[in-house]
This record gives C-alpha cells, structure tokens and sequence, in this order.
C-alpha cells in the first residue's frame, strides 16, 4: 500500500512539472509576439516610458491609421508595398508549384541515372545563402535591367522554392500508389488525364502545403529582396519594415502596426491548413 | 522531333533546371570568376582584371574573416543543437497533453510565420537596454536596477542573437519531433514495456532511434536556410559592436554593398556557399542512413 | 514458470466496458487459448495481464503475486504481437539479446541465450540481418525467439500467426507447440481462428462480448458447445442449425419434415427450438455412414459440391435451410441430385431458439 501511495504522488509531481513545464515554454513562444501586437495599439510615449508602464492605460489605432492614411506626409505607402508582396509572393508560390509538381512526379515516377545525385544537387542549390547569391545577382538584374521589378524578385522566389516543393511534392507522389494511375490508364485515361484525374487529387494535400511553405518563404524573404528592390515599385513589406528607421530613431509603434499587417496573412494562411503542413513536412522527409 | 527524343522525366524537371540554372548556377558562376578580379561596384573596368586567388589569399589571412567564420559556425552548432534539445522537450510535453492538444500545436508554429527580419527588430527591441521589454522586467521585479547592455556586450549581443534564432526556429523541431512520435509504431513501444524497459529506456533503445530520421529532416530543412540568421544579425547589431558578432554573411554583405569590394566579397561569399552547402549534404546523407536503418525505403 | 488467475476483472474505457468480470484460473505449465470474434475483449484481456492496460476492477495474479499496478517490466514475461513489435534498426541478433542487456545481464550469458534461441528456431544464419531484410516467416520466428530468450514465467501471444499465409501458419502452429513441449512454461494466447485454437490449446476460452462463454478442453467444447455461438463459432464448417418446433418427441422443421430428438433428451411439446447437427453427422446414404443405433433419414436435393479429395462437401437445402454435409469415400455428384442422408442422431444437439442454450444442459 505504500508504495501505492508514493507511486501517486510521483504521479501527481510529475503532472504538476509538466504543466509548469509546457507552461513556461508556451509563454515563451507567445509572449514576444504577443508584445509585438500589443505595442502596436499603444502609443509611443507609453511605448518608450521609463519608468515602464505595465498595465496599457490607453490604446488606440493612431499607428494604423498614420500607416494607411500618411503616405502624402512623408509617410510610407504600406498599402503599396502590401499590394507589391501579394502580387510577388502569390505569383512566384503558383509557378514554383507548377514547376515542382512536374520536378516532383519525375523524381517519384521515374528512375534514371544519377537521380540522387541530381537530387542533392537541386537541394544545395537551395543551400546557397541569399546574401552570397544577392551579390551577382545584383550585378545581372542591374545589366539586364530586371532590378526593382516584380519579374525580378518572382523569378528569384521561383528559383528558391522549386528544390523545398520538388522535395516535399515527392514524397507525396511515393504516397499515391503506381497501380491507382495504371488502373486509371486501363480505364481509358490518358497518362496526362490519369494525372490530373487521380494521382494530383490524392497528393492535393501536399501540395497545398508546398505551397504554402513556398508562399511564406516569398513572403518573408528579406536579405534578397533589400538588394534587389530599389523603389516603391516593387518594394516588400519586409523591405518596408526600413522606413521606419532613421539613423538614430526607430518608430517602433509603426513598425509594429506594420508587422501586425505582415503576420496576419501568414497567419490565416497557415490556421487553414494547419494540417496539411504538419502531413506535408512528415510525408515529404520521411517516407520520401 | 526534338521533343519526342527526350525522355520524359527529363522534359519534367526541365522547368525547375532552366530556373535554377538562371537564378542560381550563372550567378555563381560569375561570383565564382569576380572572386578572381579585383572587382569594385563603382568602377567597372575592375571586372576584366585577373588576379588569380589573390581575394582567396587575403581572407584566408584576414583575421577578420577567420573570427567571423568561427563565430558562425559556434553559432550555428550552438543554435541549432539547442533547438533541437528544446524542440524535442517541447514535442514530448506536448504529445503528453490530451485536451487541447490542437490549441498548443497552433500556438507552437506562431514564431514560424514571422518574417526573420521582423525576428530581429522584435528581439532588438526587447533587448533594448533602455526600453526593453526584459530590462524593464528585470527592473521591474527589482533583480537589478543598472541596464544590461544586451545588445552591445560581445558575449550578452550573441546570446540575444541566439535567443531570437532559437525562438524562430524551434517550433520547426517541435513539430517534425511531435509528428515523429506520432507515427511511431506503438507495437515496439509495448514490446519495450514487457522486454523489461523502464520509461527512460523505452525512449532511449526504441523512441529516440524512431525519431531520429525525423530529428534529421529538421536538420535538412533548417539547413537548407541557415543563412536566415543573416536577417536577424543584420537588424540587431548588423555585425557590431565594433565586429563582436560579425558574421560570415553580415561581414559579406558589408564588404559587398558598403564598402563595394565585390570581388572580395564574393571570395568570401563562396567559403560561406560552400559550407553551407556542406551542412545540407551532411545531413541528407544522416537523414539517409537514419532512413534505411529504419527500413523506411530508399530516396 | 507460474500460475496465472483472473479474478472477475473488468475493464472499462469510461462508460464503455470492454470486458466484464472475467475469471480464469490458469496451471502452470498449460497452453490456454482465448479465442472469439475480433472486439470480444480477448485481445484486452491479454494485455491487462501483460499490464499493457490498466484494470478496472479485480485481480490478476500471476505465481502468487497481484499484478494489478505492476508495470510490465516487474511481471516477467514475454509477449508475441502479432506485428512482431521487432526493434526496425536493431539486428536479429540486438532485437533477442535487447531484454537481457537491459536486465544487465552479462555479453556472454547474452550471447549464449541468444545463440541458443536461434538455434532453436534456426535463426543463426540470419542474426546480423535487421528485421527489413526479412520474410514474414522470419520475422515471426525472431519474435518468437525474442520472448524465448527471456525465459519468462508466461508468454503471451497476441495472434501472433495472423499475418502469415495459410502454409506458414500451418508450419508456425507446430513449431509453437513443440516450443511449449520443450520449454514447458504457462502459455496464453489470443486467436481469432478456431484451428489455432483447437490444435494448439490445452485448454480453450471462448469469448463474446467481454464475457466468457465457454472453458474446456477442445474436445469437450467441441463435443458439448453450451449454446449456438460456440457450436457455430468452432468446428469447420460450422455446424447447420434448422429452426423448428418440438412435437410429440420429434423436431417439426418449418416445412413439415420431422427429426426425432436425440436419445435422452425430453422436451415439452411446443417448443421452439434449433437443431443442430455437424456436417460429419449428416452424410449421404451408402458413404460410409456414422456408426451409431440412433440414425434419422433425411431426403435433400443438393445445390453444390465442394471436392477436397478424401471427401466431398455437399451444400443441401433442408427446410429453406441452407446445410452442409460430409461425403466420404466420395463419387461425383450433380448438382440437382436429390439423395438421402443419414443423420446421427446421439451427436446431435437442441437448442432453445430464444436462448441459444444447450438443452443437453
């Protein structure tokens, strides 16, 4: 019996260390987001208080409204640069998906030579760090005139997010059975119609969540994008995010409102397939 | 004619090859011919001098650049085994809770969707001496009354550097670990359990090996953008104070588009490539050999 | 080697009960198998005394310890799950010698277990193989031996045939009962296929529903089932069963053919009831028919015949009734053929229609 009861307390420490535990942990993810959020509607005085002010005494939407309304005084046009981010990011998501989902079907449909080698090589390609690349690049789009346009920075998402959904499009074509397309076939499908037809529909989930991993990568992409936008023609938000410093000062309450702008998006983008992106990533590396 | 000869995975990944080539293999490839020029943005005709590995021999004996080099790889090695280690924690306490569970999955991928950039302005704000959100907690619950400088003490500067990089990308480990330990098998688990196991050996000899691969696709992935750390570094100290977190690619991008040093600067940039390049190799290969020890079938 | 007792356990998934006070009282050293319909609380049961499951209510002992909040480590004993539960990235070798090295036992003491364990069911040229790089078959085996290696008090098995091809179970069904030979130690084992368990057990435990229907011998549960689920649920085919009510000392079937009851048993008149009768019993006039004084004559038309060699399935429809009957020392027959079958009565059983109970008793 007593062991019983030592076996229940143990029992009951333990739950309470977990809780505490996953406590913790979750505070510290949410908190420094959290804050971002609320700094947004505070007012910059509150703000940059010292000593700091706790409790919120005020909060207003003064940021938002300097961000959307300001852009005649000096302000910066968000609403341009939000606009130049959707165009860039949900273009260069579409191509890289149509582009990886042949890249993909290849690599899980065929066998020929070299095939892992190839395989690495595309994935290293990814490897290659923005800034490095952001060098000759810079020199290229200058010569060929393509810097500071949306073609531009499209291609170079494009580019970046084909190895990432070649990889995890892959995976997801190994998932669909052979035969499902060849009884496809039998049935009196075209191969391109047994595609469509069958396999696409059953691999659909993954490639809902390549494309949603190619969407943020475009969408959050910064080291590029700074060197290769110039103007408000093709700025991105992240880029954006500058304006709101000068050498000495930073509007941190704009900055945030901006930043708010920026996750929202994401955000929702990633609540609604929140399962696929878990199923795609899983799928992808594991059984790829 | 043409067409009809070429087979077809071939006109498959033909798109993703043309792109990549443009976009990537050309660049390089003049990156790869400027980094034997003395090449200088504002003056073009540099680009047609040859000086052989001169721009290699100068980093290589540039104490700068070695610091740099160090400096990045102990902050990658520290950044991501400390992800790992927290990832893994966070997925066991996790897969643990049974209400809820969806609510805190949601909540852990929130640092994923946020732009690195925005990571480093957010994190030089908390750590902000003046009005940061931990000194004013600090001073605030009264642990100390002076302001930490956070960001401009060498050592506390990398530390917050690494706590932004750790917050971001965690969530990444947590959940790939999270999906791994559910689709462990549950038959070994209880094989385990009557073989004798105790908890902790149970995960030692059956849980862990399982995770492994799915430990090594984190890795593969988070290898495949080590460089996103560029972000962070460039908006919290941008390589300062005084070069004290000076990074491979803030010192790079520094040398590049401040000082116009392209040549040079694309030198150093290929050493940066080429390590990268190392990582995500290195851990394919693991993830490969993880793969195949688990009979999960080939690549 | 040790006894094993449940004493009226229970288990319960919040409101849902899954098996509900089950007593068994195991020897030491006997072969018993649970055997029922999937979803019948056997396989639950296992794992409770494995301590996979927590119980809700009574006890099990196993020597002469209660087990109930031991966790499985502390219980000694071995269990073979019928997806072997092989460790994927450890070799054959690692997977039979992984128990013992976490007992701490020495290299040597584990690889001489280990080898041993092999050689027994010749494993050794397979030990350095890692469990992908092996049949089913093998697999089987290495999960065997896994629990072999332990030298446990009870093994467990958890349908550990179910994932073979028809010939390998055949083959495994020896094997596991010359293992028992040899070994000696307490078995229990779960099954849902009644060959299994008739050829195996010492002992059979026929299971529905989360209650024990049925303890015996295979013979005797063979022989006397308590009602229609175990007479229909073990025996191949299963035995015919043809409603009908009493009259007057015979069986009146719903078209007005009559069976007397079987000798011994007196039923008030009005009764309905079923009877049932195996296909052994049932046979066509001129084929070797049963030996027995109590023989009743029936006249069907059979539908369908079934050749298996020495004897021949005929399908009959007695009744509106769909029967099967045994042919021996068959010739061929057409389908449309009327014959006329001898049925043995004294190895017949009634039972009630409402109750499904053996009115033998």
């Amino acid at each position: 019996m007593a062991s019983a009861t030592q076996h229940r307390i143990k029992k009951r420490a333990l739950k309470t260390a977990h809780f505490l535990g996953l406590f913790l942990a979750m505070s510290l993810i949410c908190i420094p987001g959290l804050w971002v959020v609320l700094n947004s509607f505070r007012p910059t005085i509150e703000i940059m208080a010292k000593p700091p002010v706790w409790m919120p005494q005020s909060l207003s939407l003064d940021h938002y409204r300097a961000m959307f309304g300001g852009a005649g005084e000096g302000g910066i046009p968000v609403m341009t640069y939000f606009r130049n981010s959707l165009i860039i990011s949900i273009t260069s998501t579409v191509i890289a998906l149509l582009v990886g989902m042949a890249g993909g079907y290849a690599f899980a449909r065929y066998s020929f030579k070299a095939k892992g080698m190839m395989f690495v090589a595309l994935m290293a390609s990814r490897a290659v760090p923005g800034v490095a690349l952001s060098l000759p690049l810079f020199i290229i789009f200058g010569r060929t005139g393509i810097i500071d346009t949306h073609f531009g920075l499209i291609l170079v998402y494009v580019a970046m997010n084909v190895p990432f959904t070649i990889w995890l499009i892959d995976g997801f074509f190994r998932q669909v059975p052979k035969e499902l397309a060849e009884a496809a076939e039998i049935d009196g499908c075209t191969r391109w119609q047994a595609f469509w037809k069958v396999e696409f529909p059953v691999a659909r989930s993954g490639i809902a969540s390549a494309g949603i991993f190619a969407f943020l990568t475009s969408w959050n992409e910064y080291a590029l994008a700074s060197q290769l936008t110039r103007s408000t023609t093709s700025k991105t938000m992240p880029v954006g995010l500058l304006d709101f410093t000068s050498q000495f000062t930073l509007n941190w309450g704009g900055m945030c409102a901006l930043a708010v702008l920026m996750i929202i998006p994401a955000l929702l983008l990633t609540f609604v397939v929140q399962k696929h992106l878990i199923a795609g990533l899983t799928f992808g590396g594991v059984k790829g | 004619m043409f067409r009809a000869k070429l087979p077809p995975w071939l006109v498959l990944l033909l798109p993703a090859f043309i792109i990549i080539l443009a976009v990537v293999a050309i660049p390089l490839i003049l990156s790869l011919y400027s980094s034997f020029t003395p090449y200088h943005l504002t003056r073009p005709d540099t680009l047609w001098k040859w000086t052989g590995s001169f721009n290699y021999i100068k980093a290589a004996s540039d104490a700068n650049f070695w610091k740099a080099f160090g400096r990045t790889v102990l902050l990658l090695t520290i950044a991501l085994n400390t992800e790992m280690l927290l990832g893994l924690g966070l997925a066991l306490m996790v897969s643990k809770v049974t209400r809820g569970q969806r609510a805190l999955r949601t909540a852990m991928m929130f640092p994923m969707m946020f732009s690195p950039i925005l990571v480093g302005f957010q994190f030089k704000f908390i750590f902000n001496d003046n009005v940061g959100l931990v000194n004013n907690a600090l001073q605030s619950l009264g642990l100390t009354d002076v302001a930490i400088p956070w960001l401009v003490d060498g050592n506390l500067a990398m530390f917050a550097i690494i706590f932004a990089e750790v917050w971001t990308s965690t969530s990444v480990f947590a959940i790939l670990i999270l999906a791994g330990l559910f689709a462990i098998p549950q038959d070994p688990l209880e094989a385990a359990k009557v073989d004798g196991c105790t908890p902790w050996q149970s995960f030692r000899f059956v849980t862990l090996p399982f995770l492994m691969p799915f430990i090594y696709i984190a890795m593969a992935i988070r290898s495949l953008d080590v460089a996103r750390a560029y972000d962070i570094v460039q908006v919290m100290t941008n390589g300062g104070p005084a070069r004290r977190t000076e990074l491979l690619w803030t010192l790079i991008g520094r040398t590049g588009y401040v000082d116009a040093r392209m040549g040079y600067a694309n030198a150093m940039g290929y050493i940066a490539i080429l390590m990268s390049i190392g990582f995500t190799i290195y851990f394919f290969l693991k993830l490969q050999t993880a793969r195949r020890e688990l009979g999960m079938g080939e690549m | 080697m040790a006894q094993v007792q449940l004493k009226n356990v229970v288990k319960k998934y919040g409101a849902l009960g899954v098996v509900h006070g089950v007593n068994l009282d195991i020897a030491e050293g006997e072969f018993v198998v649970l055997v029922g319909p999937s979803g019948c609380g056997k396989s639950t049961t296992l794992r409770m005394v494995a301590g996979l499951e927590d119980i809700t209510g009574g006890d099990i002992v196993i020597g002469d310890r209660v087990v109930n909040d031991l966790p499985p480590r502390e219980r000694n004993l071995a269990m073979v799950f019928q997806n072997y539960a092989l460790y994927p990235h450890m070799t054959v070798r690692e997977n039979l010698g992984f128990s013992l090295k976490i007992a701490k036992k020495s290299q040597p003491e584990i690889d001489r277990a280990v080898d041993e364990a092999a050689n027994i069911l010749s494993l050794t040229p397979l030990l350095d193989r890692k469990p992908g790089a092996l049949s089913g078959g093998q697999r089987q085996r290495v999960a065997m031996g896994r629990a072999i290696v332990r030298q446990p008090e009870v093994f467990l098995f958890d349908e550990p045939l179910s994932n073979l091809d028809a010939k390998l179970r055949t083959q495994m069904r020896v094997e596991i009962k010359k293992l028992h030979q040899r070994v000696g130690s307490t078995v229990i084992y779960v099954t849902h296929d009644q060959i299994e368990a008739m050829t195996l057990a010492d002992r059979i435990v026929i299971m529905r529903d989360g209650h024990i229907v049925q303890v015996g011998t295979p013979l005797q549960v063979f022989e006397n089932p308590v009602n229609t689920f175990v007479a229909t649920f073990i025996g191949s085919p299963p035995m015919n069963l043809l409603d009908g009510t009493v009259q007057a000392g015979q069986v009146v079937l719903a078209d007005g053919t009559t069976i007397p009851l079987p000798p011994g048993l007196h039923i008030a008149d009005g009764r309905r009831v079923q009877f049932g009768v195996r296909a052994d019993n049932i046979m066509p006039e001129g084929h070797a028919l049963p030996p027995t004084a109590h023989m009743a004559f029936v006249d069907m038309a059979v539908t369908l015949t079934e050749p298996l060699g020495t004897e021949t399935l005929l399908y009959a429809t007695l009744a509106g009734t769909e029967i099967q009957a045994k042919m021996l020392n068959p010739r061929p027959v057409s389908p449309g053929e009327t014959m006329r079958f001898g049925v043995a009565l004294d190895k017949c059983h009634i039972f009630d229609a409402d109750t499904g109970l053996n009115l033998r008793g």
